[in-house]
């Protein structure tokens, strides 16, 4: 075996090349790793925010909580059905909401389209770990709302106090910041059912209602009842079902992320590839003069895998690390169904550890491999001769 | 009578090469370099191999060396007929029987002293204690067993050669095969190489095998011979080393 500190310190002898090719191949590594953990997050919160025992009821051939709704009315009478499950205090685990998407300006001056949601008291319970980190709980019919941490980051009138203004009509006093298990629901501002109702003229309609059954079997019959009934019109979806459907987004992301990553990996190859061919010719002497003392092309082969595996690892690794404050990270893009603005945070988890691995192995091994193999095949006594 | 003839090579003839020709093939040149050779080489023989440039010495060396084989002909080295070997196996005999000394020391840059004697000991199975024990030996041999940690670019030209030298007999080589080990050094320090050739045959027995164009180099062998146009032309017994020789 040819010992591996010959190749670390011909990497550490060129160094120049060597930091460039690192730099290069952490960059491709960090860029594909930020895409597949956005995915991964976005996968994430839409996968929180399905409750198994959870339904959704929308107009019957609506697709998306923010396209269509229906009367009061309807709901109010889904409300009083049996099997749904109740709190403590027996109130049932169900909520009318009303959602609104109003232009909102953000700090740095431009604009996007934020979902307002008029909520009732139920909501809440109905979010997985839905909790005020800041200020406190708006008080209903009081003009107040309460908002994700992105939001209060992002919007002008944001911050806690402060006025979130939507036109002269809708405008909202925060009081408090929430935060809901990393769900759908952190994107969006929540305010009073009724306030909302009446800052948008839209009395007698609700957007869906959300539902918790008791038990699967209640589940089961809820759904059916309400999509046979013929008199609503209306449908009950699983909340699981619905938000996999929003996550469509997620898998063009994913096959996009999938893609480029590809393509990246086949870019650093080639530098990788670059660096160890130079290598390469620049050792051939070496070579020639290790084959002359009697190791075996598979030791030269091994070797030189080896430098660029280690040279491909440490671009990775380097990568890696540079996505580290990212899981910091958030960012706010659209959501397709809807067109408003839901956010994203990058998750670093497997799938970015293993997105890394395998482009650091897949460009050491075939980065590595041409340049290998023609060193392998130099012929001992040419390679001898090189000055 | 065969049997016999075996070993009666064996006993006296380390290297013996039998109607070896030699060519290179380019495209569809045909360049032949040796032709129809005949030599033997007794065992602890120091030979020296002069001739023009061009004139297949170090041909002839590599062919002995095990480093490139004839087109046809035998070579055989201490009893072993190395076209008989394939390459996996002529490399292994290689490390196991032939040191090497090059006109440009090929030392590993990035190695030490003591790792580039090192090297060819990682080929063995002997432990880390033994192998450093080996080393050791091996400077010391060449008067450099203070400079184990100095790299090769810390060191005069003499001085890498002389490790190179401990590299080829670190593992204690039947051969030695050195192609110009002189040329590139002034007279004192070649000289001072040569010295060290002619003690690692007179103490060590070893059989070397030395292209050199160099007269005054040649004249520390037992025997030279000159190439041209890839014959064999004269033979010189150098008459002040045949008592010891023999
Ligand atoms: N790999 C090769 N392919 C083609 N021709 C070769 C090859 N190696 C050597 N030759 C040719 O064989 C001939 C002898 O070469 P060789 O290196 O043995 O000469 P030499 O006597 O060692 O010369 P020098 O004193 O210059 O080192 C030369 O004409 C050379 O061009
Ligand atoms: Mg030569």
């Amino acid at each position: 075996m040819i010992p591996l500190k010959y190749n670390v310190r011909n990497l550490r002898v060129r160094w120049k090349t060597t930091l460039m090719t690192i730099l290069g191949t952490a960059l491709l590594v960090a860029s594909s790793c930020i895409l597949f953990g956005l995915v991964e997050g976005l996968e994430y919160s839409l996968k929180v925010s399905g409750d198994p025992l959870d339904l959704i009821v929308l107009r019957k051939g609506s697709s998306n909580e923010t396209t269509g709704g229906f009367e009061t009315s309807k709901a109010d009478q889904l409300l009083t059905l049996p099997g749904i499950q109740r709190d403590p205090s027996g109130a049932p685990l169900a909520a009318k909401e009303l959602l609104n998407i109003a232009n909102g300006e953000r700090a740095n001056g431009t604009r996007n389209n934020l979902i307002i949601r008029g909520v009732q008291p139920a909501s809440r319970d109905l979010r997985p770990d839905f909790k005020i980190v800041a200020g406190r709980d708006f008080v209903e019919g009081r003009g107040e709302c309460i908002v994700s941490k992105i939001v209060s980051r992002r919007y002008k009138g944001g911050q806690i106090g402060g006025l979130l203004y939507f036109g002269d009509k809708e405008q909202y006093r925060v009081v408090g910041i929430f935060t809901a298990g990393g769900s759908a629901a952190e994107s969006e501002v929540w305010a009073d059912l009724r306030d909302v109702e009446k800052n948008t003229g839209r009395d007698g309609s609700v957007s869906c209602v959300q539902i918790r059954a008791a038990s699967l079997p209640d589940y089961e019959k809820l759904q059916k009842t309400i999509n046979d009934d013929t008199q609503f019109k209306l449908e009950a979806k699983s909340e699981k079902a619905y938000f996999e459907d929003q996550s469509r987004m997620g898998l063009f992301l994913k096959a996009a992320g999938t893609l480029i990553a590809v393509l990246l990996t086949f870019g650093a190859m080639f530098a990788a590839a670059n660096t160890m061919f130079a290598a390469v010719s620049s050792r051939t002497r070496e070579i020639g003069t290790l084959r002359a003392l009697g190791f075996p092309q598979s030791d030269i082969l091994i070797s030189f895998l080896g430098e660029s595996f280690l040279l491909c690892a440490l671009g990775g690794a380097l990568g890696l690390l540079a996505t580290l404050p990212l899981n910091l990270l958030t960012i706010e893009t659209f959501n397709f169904g809807s067109f408003a603005s839901i956010s994203i945070s990058f998750r670093f988890g497997w799938t970015v550890a293993a997105v890394a691995m395998i482009m650091t192995v897949a460009m050491g091994l075939f980065g590595g491999m041409f340049p290998a193999l023609r060193a392998v095949r130099l012929e001992v006594i040419a390679a001898l001769r090189e000055l | 009578m065969e049997a016999k003839g075996y070993s009666f090579m064996r006993q006296t003839s380390s290297i013996v090469l039998r109607s070896v020709y030699k060519e290179y093939r380019r495209d569809e040149f045909v360049i032949p370099v040796l032709a129809d050779l005949d030599l033997e080489v007794a065992e602890g023989e120091y030979l020296a191999l002069m001739g023009p440039s061009g004139s297949g010495k170090t041909t002839l060396l590599n062919l002995v060396a095990g480093l490139d084989r004839s087109t046809k002909g035998e070579v055989t080295v201490h009893g072993q007929v190395l076209g008989h070997l394939s390459e996996a196996e002529v490399t292994r005999w290689r490390a196991n029987n032939v040191g090497f000394i090059f006109q440009t020391y090929n030392l590993i840059p990035v190695l030490t002293a003591f790792e580039n004697v090192e090297l060819p000991l990682l080929l063995t199975s002997l432990s880390r204690r033994k192998r450093r024990e080996h080393v050791m030996t091996a400077l010391r041999i060449v008067g450099l067993e203070k400079r184990e940690h100095h790299y090769p670019r810390q060191l005069s030209g003499g001085q890498e050669q002389r490790v190179a030298i401990a590299r080829a007999i670190v593992t204690d080589p039947y051969l030695l095969v050195a192609d110009e080990p002189t040329g590139d050094l002034d007279r004192t320090t070649a000289g001072e190489i040569l010295d060290l050739l002619e003690l690692l045959n007179r103490e060590f027995q070893k059989t070397i095998v030395m292209v050199t164009h160099d007269p005054l180099a040649a004249a520390r062998a037992s025997r030279v011979l000159h190439l041209d146009k890839g014959r064999l032309v004269d033979e010189v017994i150098q008459e002040t080393r045949v008592s010891i020789a023999s």
